[in-house]
């Protein structure tokens, strides 16, 4: 049973053979770039501590983990980030590895695919910038163990290149 | 954003070294000011060959020992997070060790030390990032309704909004029922509620 409550709760959506985590490295063949926003998943405290294990089932707080909004037809169904101009970003699924390089600063984070995010669509031509230079729709969630890896988990968003 | 990173790596230096030493840092340190806000925006490159990886901690603070946090994993392990002077501690805003109470739950960066502690160089206390939509808007709350849940949003004088992408504004105005929002905040153990930070609504 689903019990995603800040994520798109999209349950078996993608078949138990993809839900183990991968053991590919992350490389550097560029994949997207955006915005990223964070959020939580797992067994946690607070308001996330029924949360569930997201749209993959194995999401973690505390791992370096991340959800992407064309995990599934039924995950893009609901983030939408074509309304939002990012019509183009491809399907990885559950166990997908991406290297997230802040833009700035170079602090890089290697993540696995574990659920489906975020709702783009609700955020059209949010931005993140830093340097003088902006990213523009939150194409990427990040959990907080990823997200404070390259960031400030107070700032809430962070521009952000995807490689693969 | 962009943080110098020879200062990012000195920093820490000096923190790990004030852990392993148990120096006691006070007033201005060697580094200079240690602005909060570049602290924790500081990313977290090996800074000592012998320290390959960073370490991320989450769970509920049990005990306050000094300034050791006894915390509680959310999976049942137990990690003892080390606060030094150079550690940037958020909770609503920059605060200070005293500021943090057993209940809270926390999520802490640094590096293990060799006796199995963490040297934090920066702690988020309660900190929480919601997708919520907007039920009911009152002076000082917002209803909220976050998955199943309903949650109350208290609002505070640092409250700040952005409308579509927007730049930050106090005008909270603007908040529509029904709109879907970003709610980046402070749980408050007490009472369930979250002290709000900022608001992110689209169109």
């Amino acid at each position: 049973m689903c019990h995603v409550r800040d994520k798109l709760c999209v349950p078996r959506f993608l078949p138990s053979s993809y839900r183990e985590e991968s053991t590919v490295a992350c490389s550097t063949t560029a994949l997207w770039a955006g915005e990223t926003t964070w959020f939580c998943c797992g067994a946690a405290w607070g308001p996330c501590a029924s949360t569930g294990g997201g749209a993959c089932g194995n999401c973690r707080s505390a791992a370096n983990h991340g959800a992407w909004p064309n995990a599934s037809q039924a995950c893009w169904d609901l983030t939408r980030p074509d309304l939002c101009g990012e019509g183009g970003i491809p399907r990885r699924g559950c166990g997908s590895v991406m290297n997230i390089s802040h833009q700035c600063s170079g602090a890089t984070v290697c993540i696995t695919i574990t659920d489906c995010g975020p709702r783009t669509r609700s955020f059209c031509g949010e931005q993140a910038c830093c340097g003088g230079s902006c990213r523009v729709n939150r194409v990427l969630d990040l959990t907080p163990a990823a997200f404070s890896a390259i960031g400030s988990l107070s700032s809430g968003v962070l521009p952000v290149l995807i490689t693969e | 954003m962009t943080v110098n990173r020879s200062a990012r790596v000195a920093r820490r230096g000096f923190l790990t070294s004030a852990a392993v030493g148990g120096a006691t840092i006070v007033g201005a340190s060697a580094l200079g000011a240690l602005d909060a806000e570049a602290a924790f925006a500081a990313p977290v490159p090996s800074l000592d060959p012998a320290v390959t990886t960073t370490t991320f901690a989450e769970g509920r603070v049990g005990a306050v020992k000094g300034a050791m946090l006894h915390v509680a994993g959310s999976y049942g392990e137990t990690h003892h997070i080390q606060i030094t002077n150079a550690t940037s501690i958020w909770k609503v805003r920059a605060v200070t060790l005293d500021d943090i109470r057993v209940g809270d739950g926390l999520y802490a960066r640094g590096v293990t030390m060799p006796d199995g502690t963490v040297a934090a160089d920066a702690v988020w206390v309660n900190i929480v990032n919601l997708y919520t939509s907007i039920r009911g808007i009152h002076r000082r709350r917002l209803h909220l309704a976050h998955g199943n849940d309903e949650l109350i949003g208290h609002t505070l004088p640092e409250t700040a909004a952005s409308y579509a992408g927007g730049a930050l504004t106090a005008d909270l105005s603007r908040l529509r029922i029904g709109q879907p929002a970003q709610i980046l905040g402070a749980w408050r153990p007490a009472d369930g509620g979250i002290d709000v930070v900022r608001v992110t609504v689209g169109h």
